[in-house]
């Protein structure tokens, strides 16, 4: 599935423009790590992605089909944006799990069942966490993942992560990035905003907002 | 026996203003600087009341059901007012449709009121129209303006949750659920409370009011049950409605929170 802008421009309501002309493709299985100092524009990148926010000109694009043609659940569904700050309601760990299914436009996927879900927990390091764990007794690195697994359970084919690796231990980091490199050289587009200087494996395009323009470093 | 309803004649009104004078007297000795306002105060009570009477007078002689109503819209328009004072959100529209909601639910309330349990005939007979409406309408006008004010700011403080949900596939309604039970269920704990503290810790200004005027305190409690009861009601259906359509404009057409 691929994503692409098209000469998109954007300001925040009586703001400056953040992004002005901006175009860029992000291919099917392609892993981009979006760079680029503090306000210059990338979460907005990954919001508008998602329709978060809504470009003042200029198309993006879902597959060929402009977004604004798409039903928002079924585009928001198809692309999975993990925020930032990672948030969990006050229940437990399973319950946030499974919020998703609880939306009508998700009624037609099956919530997967336990076992599944200690699986996902397992391979993203959670030990220590089980599903019946408080989400509000977890570290901010341990909701970050979580966050990302209920992301995932949706079955997405983009995921746009702002920051992931930001809160994360050096080893939980590492498990973020190679699933990040896995799931897109499984056909996932993944769009990730960093600010290491380290490139991770598997990365296929560095992208930078510059000028309100978005270039490949 | 009804006794005769001891008038206030213009002597005991300019007698009254001693009170005032008093309050007066304390501003100045603490130096409060009330002195002003207090005037002020004084002279709106005076003439916004005797405009009233008189208005009131008039459209008790006329008795023409569109005059009585237009009063009622009169009322409405005025209590939007307030909330727009009170409410301090400006990037979202919500006048027009805090106008019309309260007037469409509260005409529909009042006339229950006194058309089906009151049994005024017509149901607009002004006596019991105007003061039944206007209690509706001055009691949710706060439920209104607390449910409002809530919404707004739980929108903008739980913007991450809200966009956490739509990013999940949740619907606005669905993402702003808890925030708008939120909402509705402030709104309507103070007129739950005024339930349970009534007759124990207030007398109702109604129930006063028929009291003084003479009427049995036997009929005039049930006159103020039937008033709390309405206004419970009208405060649900009223901050309902209007939280909703309000709702409606925190988020675009693509589900997206506006309200920032």
């Amino acid at each position: 599935m691929s994503l692409a802008l098209d000469l998109v421009t954007f300001a925040y309501p009586g703001g400056p423009a953040i992004l002005e002309d901006a175009s860029l493709i992000f291919k099917s299985g392609s892993f981009t790590l979006v760079r680029g100092p503090s306000g210059a524009g990338k979460s907005t990148l990954l919001r508008l992605l998602c329709r978060l926010e809504e470009s003042g000109s200029g198309q993006i694009l879902f597959n060929d089909t402009p977004i604004e043609k798409m039903v928002p659940a079924d585009l928001r569904r198809s692309v999975a944006y993990v925020q930032q700050v990672p948030t969990l309601l006050p229940v437990s760990v399973r319950e946030n799990l499974l919020l998703p299914f609880l939306f009508k436009a998700n009624a037609n996927i099956t919530p997967p069942p336990d076992e599944v879900l200690a699986v996902y927990l397992d391979s993203f390091l959670l030990t220590g966490v089980t599903l019946d764990t408080e989400a509000s007794t977890l570290s901010v690195g341990q909701s970050q993942r979580v966050c990302l697994i209920r992301s995932l359970l949706l079955n997405p084919a983009a995921l746009l992560m702002d920051e992931p690796t930001a809160s994360l231990d050096a080893e939980s980091a590492r498990v973020v990035l190679e699933k990040a490199a896995e799931l897109s050289r499984g056909g996932m587009t993944v769009i990730m905003i960093s600010h290491s200087e380290t490139t991770p494996d598997g990365v296929t395009q560095i992208v930078s907002i510059k000028d309100r323009r978005l270039e490949y470093a | 026996m009804t006794p005769a309803i001891i008038e206030i004649g213009p002597l005991q009104l300019t007698l009254c203003l001693g009170f005032v004078l008093l309050a007066g007297i304390t501003s100045i000795v603490y130096k409060l600087g009330l002195g002003r306002d207090l005037l002020v105060g004084t002279i709106r009570t005076f003439a916004q009341l005797f405009l009233m009477g008189y208005v009131l007078k008039f459209i008790f002689q006329v008795h023409v059901s569109w005059v009585v109503l237009l009063m009622f819209a009169c009322m409405v328009a005025a209590a939007v007012h307030i909330i727009k004072g009170r409410v301090k959100e400006r990037s979202i529209p919500f006048l027009m449709p805090t106008f019309i909601s309260m007037l469409i639910s509260y005409t529909l309330v009042s006339m229950l009121v006194t058309g089906v349990i009151v049994g005024a005939k017509p149901w607009w007979t002004p006596q019991y129209f105007i003061p039944l409406a206007g209690m509706i309408v001055g009691n949710s006008m706060t439920a209104i303006s607390i449910a409002l004010e809530r919404l707004f700011s739980d929108l903008k403080s739980r913007r991450a949750e809200v966009e956490m949900k739509l990013s999940l596939g949740a619907e606005y309604r669905e993402a702003s659920q808890d925030i708008l039970r939120g909402a509705i269920e402030a709104a309507m704990i103070p007129s739950i409370n005024s339930l349970m503290a009534v007759g124990l810790v207030s007398l109702p200004g109604m129930m006063t009011g028929q009291i003084l005027s003479g009427t049995d305190p036997l009929i005039a409690i049930r006159y103020q049950i039937v008033v709390m009861l309405m206004l419970v009601a009208s405060t649900a259906i009223g901050t309902v409605i209007v939280t909703g359509l309000v709702r409606r404009r925190c988020f675009s057409a693509a589900q997206r929170l506006i309200i920032r």
